[in-house]
């Protein structure tokens, strides 16, 4: 077991998480990066993905999921995330995200890729697909 | 004529206690919103303010920073005011209050040298009425109704606002709103969201820890902070605004339930004195009829 450290998750809404984590896992921009306690002091911004947290006493294996969007990441001797929006697997609805997923397809493809609105509906897009991903995978670890 | 007296004195009886019903069921509704507003706001005011102070203490203890943001620009030529207001009247003064503010503020910087005219956002209904049939220029508005913001919902309103900023066009962002004190007090709130304006670390000689690792770089972290910083501002203040809304609703349908109260009472006094006057009056007019007939 290794060293944890107290972790906190938050949105505009809710505290969504807080706790002693081993590990955390996020994606920059540079892409996916793990946390663990006495890190160097950072201050990240953060893509919308996956969150990954090996809770205290924890297993590797047994890791929670959740997606969050785009936000930063403050490491200090804690660490904290803040993000614009959180889920947990259990709180997406698949169906939802689905359709988000093939609108922002459809939409694509009758647009030409230089125009303003292309950007936003491929973070429209990506957002569908981490939501997918993540409902996709808290399904397989359970 | 004594009929007729009565008469009114009882229609205007029947129809002030149905406004008074009305006044009623709307402060019945309002107090549950209100209920449901302030359980939000108490939520989110607390995970805002962690938000602030951590957008404050990355820059506190960022080593240097750009001060295109935090600098006060020696002469500021182009405000924009941020004005929120409910979506609807009968709330007492929640809304005019918001609105008196405003021209105050805008009259008070209006005559400085190189002035030209303030941009406005107007978030709800009744300011953007107000401000356009006034030919205000108004930038952008906001109109859902204030019991479902969402923060996704509002950063689509405030990003062109950082933008202008960013680029110049404006030197001051101020937002105006309804502060949220209790139940029963609600104040007119005036902050400046940019410049940005932050408590400095008290001495330079204290040895704070400096954060080490910026990604992608600090300039990018800082570009991003601010405009997350004015976002979550007027999430905020539209949270409090709608919550202090319904508080002031509450209460002033409160205070037309008891004003109408008291014209019931005294029109049903009217009312007894007009009826005993009419019998008094029948009573004489047989006595004397019988009086004649001896």
């Amino acid at each position: 077991m290794s060293k944890s450290f107290r972790l906190e998750v938050i949105t505009p809404e809710r505290l969504f998480y807080s706790g002693q984590a081993e590990l955390v896992i996020v994606k920059t921009d540079s892409g996916e990066e793990g946390y663990m306690a006495d890190h160097t002091w950072a201050v990240k911004l953060l893509q919308p993905g996956q969150l990954r947290i090996q809770e205290e006493g924890a297993d590797r294996k047994n890791m929670k999921y959740a997606a969050i969007s785009e936000g930063y990441i403050v490491v200090e001797d804690s660490i904290m995330i803040f993000t614009d929006a959180a889920e947990w697997p259990e709180e997406i609805d698949l169906a939802r995200a689905e359709r988000a997923k093939m609108r922002a397809e459809s939409m694509l493809q009758q647009i030409r890729p230089d125009d303003s609105e292309h950007a936003k509906l491929e973070v429209a897009l990506h957002r569908a697909i981490n939501r997918i991903r993540v409902k996709g995978g808290g399904n397989h670890l359970k | 004529m004594a009929a007729g007296n009565l008469r009114d004195i009882k229609r205007r009886i029947k129809s002030i206690d149905s406004t008074a019903h009305i006044t009623n069921a709307m402060k019945l509704v309002s107090s549950a919103k209100l209920r449901r507003a302030k359980a939000t706001y108490e939520k989110v005011d607390k995970y805002l303010y962690l938000i602030q102070q951590s957008i404050e203490d990355v820059f506190k203890k960022a080593s240097d920073i750009p001060d295109e943001y935090t600098k006060v620009k020696a002469h500021v030529n182009r405000t924009c005011y941020i004005i929120i207001t409910g979506n609807r009247g009968l709330c007492g003064g929640f809304n005019s209050s918001v609105i008196r503010r405003a021209l105050y503020e805008m009259q008070k910087e209006a005559h400085e040298e190189d002035r030209e005219d303030p941009v406005l956002v107007t978030i709800g209904l009744k300011g953007k009425e107000f401000f356009s049939k006034r030919g205000y220029d108004i930038e952008s508005e906001y109109l859902s109704p204030p019991e479902d913001i969402s923060f996704v919902g509002t950063q689509a309103g405030s990003k062109p606002i950082v933008d202008m900023y960013r680029e110049d066009k404006i030197d001051k962002i101020v937002l105006i709103y309804n502060r949220y004190v209790d139940s029963f007090r609600q104040e007119v709130s005036v902050k400046t969201l940019l410049p940005f304006v932050y408590a400095q670390a008290e001495s330079e000689t204290k040895t704070e820890r400096k954060y080490i690792e910026y990604e992608p770089s600090m300039e990018e972290v800082l570009n991003y902070l601010i405009p997350k910083y004015v976002e979550v501002m007027i999430y905020g203040a539209m949270i409090e605004s709608a919550t202090s809304e319904h508080a002031a609703r509450r209460m002033a349908m409160e205070n037309a339930s008891e004003s109408a109260k008291d014209m019931i009472a005294q029109l049903n006094l009217s009312f007894n004195q007009a009826r005993q006057a009419a019998i008094t009056n029948e009573i004489s007019e047989v006595v004397r009829g019988s009086e004649a007939l001896k």
